[in-house]
């Protein structure tokens, strides 16, 4: 069975003045539907960059993304947008939330990125149907007119959940995703994403520091260097969980 | 293809963030003043347009050689088919100074040559005329009437002078008052009349007087002795004086108004036969010519702009033929060509005021830069969410080209409609800022410009063209911004604090 995503060879560097500043320098990795996979590493030290990379969200220097086995860099911008639209939800450590709209409507901004304004106006019932099942889905059937800053941090991520997994993706990239939450709070968040990645069967990778979390994923993988190291659950080396803030 | 969160972005952010009203205030009163202040200026154009129309014969022939006898060149420009009437036209400068023995000694109206004012100084422009003939040109009525109109505007009382119709042709065409009232005129003048009035014969020529001039000698009646004088080249001196200065008494006949201010102010008309013999041409002599100057004309109606240039040309070619052959090339102008530096300068002010509208509606294009510039700014966070849900720089871009253009659209609305209400509404305002202000306040005063209400011509396609422009000009300097927020990277949108 083919990965959903694979990543082969992945280097990404940035140009800090003249000088060229290694982030990653060839990262491999495969996500297969179903799987919880864990990111470690120190802060600094590129799982964002490798998340967004796997998001679509910016290009390698060299090596190779690949959806369903097929490579993703000769695509143009708008292609990967829309790849990215079916393909992939993000969660992030600060929520990411249109200040403006209410949690309905961020939620609903998911289903408007690959329609038309008249495609979009057929199934406009559906759509809303659809987002306030799902809000209702992560525990927020009460909130839905509420403004990202009428909610508490665990209610706006929620909300941030609803919207990555409105359109039926099937990877889920979540960055530190309970980092600025309590942990009573993330404890809640967690299980939710758990619970929806099992009834969905989605590809999850999770960056975390919390080696607890990662202890209950499928796979753990440790970046370090610029490059990633495959563990299984259970083997947890001490000096990595020394260097992990 | 836009997808459909470009639109519905575009409105949230309309909706939620303020600052746009400023930008839909900036086109709005941007559209409203292209709108009414044009609307007016316009209104004021077409008023002038009208009026010195109203003043011009619609086709003269000009630029004749001094010498020119009327009736050889009425024959071949009546024989076009295209025109209907001519008309002999005499013109000369003069001084028009009324005649009254009682001022002799003492300053009389016509002695203050330094005064700007030419119905003061006594300077007038002669225009002799066929009153039968010249009818059939202009709309003399009109003019008749417009002089007891202008007059009652500025608060003096007359009653309306229509021309002395008499039944005698020869009198008609002298312009000759009522025998009565010359004879009633003698006597207020002091001057020598038979004892009953029935005995009396008025043989004084008559003279029309524009409205301007008659409104300053407000004692003036019908009837009235003026004193003309002409000073000439005459066109056999015979060893005479080579300037021959000649004085003629006429009676004042009734006044006229054509709205054209600075003709109404300058000119009198005359019975163009009494200006040929002040100018020493004499029926009863051998070489008599029916001296004009210029001859008016009345082309067909319904004539394309086309016909009449090409009417125009053969008339000339035609007038040309029947002048001398050395003669220098006469002129067959239409009202335009007759005023053009008025009405080019008139012209030229309107272009000069769109110039100014055109100025305010790219401060509030600048506005709208302004202000989708600060919104890009603050939404790149936004940008990069948008991005991560799955957003094309495309349409990401296309929210900002969207919010600009509903700003311009319901500032353009706006506008339309706070334009065409004010354009409908600018009289009545104007008469209650009189009211309220006591009369010390008006939006445009009136008596000015000689016009009765504000005139405010809003014509619908220049309605379509500021809308257009407007809504053109906003998109344009919205795609700067739009253009900056497609082009930024989605992680670095992202990870902006
Ligand atoms: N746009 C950028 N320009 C330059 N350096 C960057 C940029 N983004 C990230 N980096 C650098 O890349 C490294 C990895 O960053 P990141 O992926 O955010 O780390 P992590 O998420 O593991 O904490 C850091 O040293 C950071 O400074
Ligand atoms: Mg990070």
């Amino acid at each position: 069975m083919t990965a959903v995503l694979q990543a082969r060879a992945i280097t990404k560097s940035y140009a800090i003045g003249k000088r060229e500043i290694p982030v990653l320098r060839g990262v491999d990795l495969d996500l297969h539907a179903g799987e919880k996979v864990a990111l470690l590493g120190a802060s600094g030290a590129g799982k964002s960059t490798l998340l967004h990379l796997l998001g679509l969200l910016d290009r390698p220097t060299a090596g190779e993304v690949r959806y369903d086995g097929r490579p993703v860099q000769d695509l143009s911008v708008a292609e990967r947008a829309l790849l990215r639209h079916r393909q992939v939800g993000f969660v992030f450590q600060f929520y990411h939330l249109i200040p403006e709209l209410t949690a309905l409507q961020n939620v609903l901004l998911a289903r408007m990125m690959g329609t038309t304004v008249f495609g979009y106006w057929r199934q406009r019932r559906r759509a809303r149907s659809a987002g306030v099942a799902m809000l209702e889905q992560v525990g927020l059937g009460e909130r839905l007119h509420h403004r990202p800053a009428e909610l508490s941090g665990g209610e706006r991520q929620r909300v941030a959940i609803a919207r990555a997994l409105l359109a039926e993706p099937r990877v889920l990239l979540a960055d530190e995703p309970t980092g600025n939450l309590d942990s009573e709070t993330a404890q809640g968040v967690v299980e939710l994403m758990f619970s929806i990645q099992r009834e969905r069967d989605l590809a999850f990778l999770l960056v975390t520091h919390d080696e607890q979390l990662a202890a209950r994923c499928d796979r753990i993988v440790r970046m370090k260097d610029g490059t990633i190291q495959g563990s299984r659950p259970g083997d947890v080396q001490p000096e990595d969980s020394a260097q992990a803030d | 293809m836009t997808p459909a969160f470009a639109p519905f972005l575009a409105w949230r952010y309309l909706l939620t963030r303020r600052i746009n009203i400023l930008g839909v205030c900036g086109v709005a009163f941007a559209v409203w003043a292209m709108l009414v202040v044009d609307g007016v200026f316009s209104g004021f154009v077409t008023d002038i347009h009208e009026d010195v129309r109203r003043s011009s014969p619609p086709l003269l022939l000009t630029d004749l050689p001094h010498d020119t006898d009327y009736e050889p060149l009425r024959k071949v420009l009546e024989a076009d088919r295209d025109v209907i009437a001519t008309a002999p036209r005499l013109r000369q400068h003069g001084m028009v100074m009324p005649f009254s023995p009682r001022d002799r000694g003492r300053r009389p109206a016509g002695s203050e040559q330094l005064e700007f004012d030419h119905t003061r100084n006594g300077f007038a422009l002669l225009l002799g005329i066929d009153p039968d003939r010249e009818r059939r040109i202009v709309d003399f009525g009109a003019w008749l009437d417009g002089g007891p109109a202008a007059i009652a505007r500025y608060g003096g009382i007359r009653p309306r002078a229509t021309a002395p119709v008499q039944d005698d042709p020869e009198r008609r065409r002298r312009l000759q008052v009522d025998d009565e009232q010359e004879w009633r005129a003698r006597r207020r003048a002091g001057l020598p009349a038979e004892d009953d009035p029935a005995d009396h014969r008025s043989i004084w020529p008559g003279m029309l007087l524009g409205w301007p001039r008659v409104f300053r000698l407000d004692w003036v009646q019908k009837g009235d002795p003026f004193e003309v004088l002409v000073a000439a080249f005459p066109r056999h001196h015979a060893g005479g004086p080579l300037l021959r200065p000649c004085s003629e008494r006429f009676a004042f006949a009734g006044w006229f108004g054509t709205g054209h201010r600075m003709f109404d102010e300058l000119t009198a008309l005359v019975p163009i036969d009494t200006l040929r013999q002040m100018l020493g041409e004499s029926e009863f002599d051998e070489d008599y010519v029916e001296l004009v100057t210029d001859v008016a004309i009345r082309p067909r109606d319904g004539l394309s702009p086309a016909d009449l240039r090409a009417l125009q040309r053969r008339l000339r070619a035609a007038a040309q033929a029947v002048l001398s052959p050395d003669c220098a090339p006469c002129s067959v102008l239409d009202w335009r060509q007759q005023n053009t530096t008025l009405l080019a300068a008139v012209d030229q002010e309107h272009s000069l005021m769109q110039i100014v509208l055109f100025v305010v509606m790219l401060v509030s294009a600048f506005v709208i830069y302004a202000t989708l510039h600060m919104m890009v700014v603050q939404k790149i966070k936004d940008i990069g969410i948008v991005a991560a849900v799955g957003g094309s720089p495309r349409g990401i871009g296309t929210v900002f080209l969207l919010t600009g253009t509903i700003i311009a659209v319901l500032g353009t609305g706006l506008g339309v409609l706070a334009g065409v209400l004010s354009a409908m509404w600018l009289n009545p305002i104007n008469e209650w800022i009189y009211r309220i202000s006591g009369g010390r306040l008006e939006l445009f005063p009136r008596a000015l410009f000689d016009l009765q209400g504000i005139p405010c011509h809003l014509e619908p396609s220049w309605i379509v063209t500021v809308s257009a422009f407007a809504i053109l000009l906003a998109v344009t300097v919205a795609f700067v911004p739009a253009r900056r927020a497609a082009r930024m990277h989605p992680v670095t949108a992202l990870s902006f604090e």
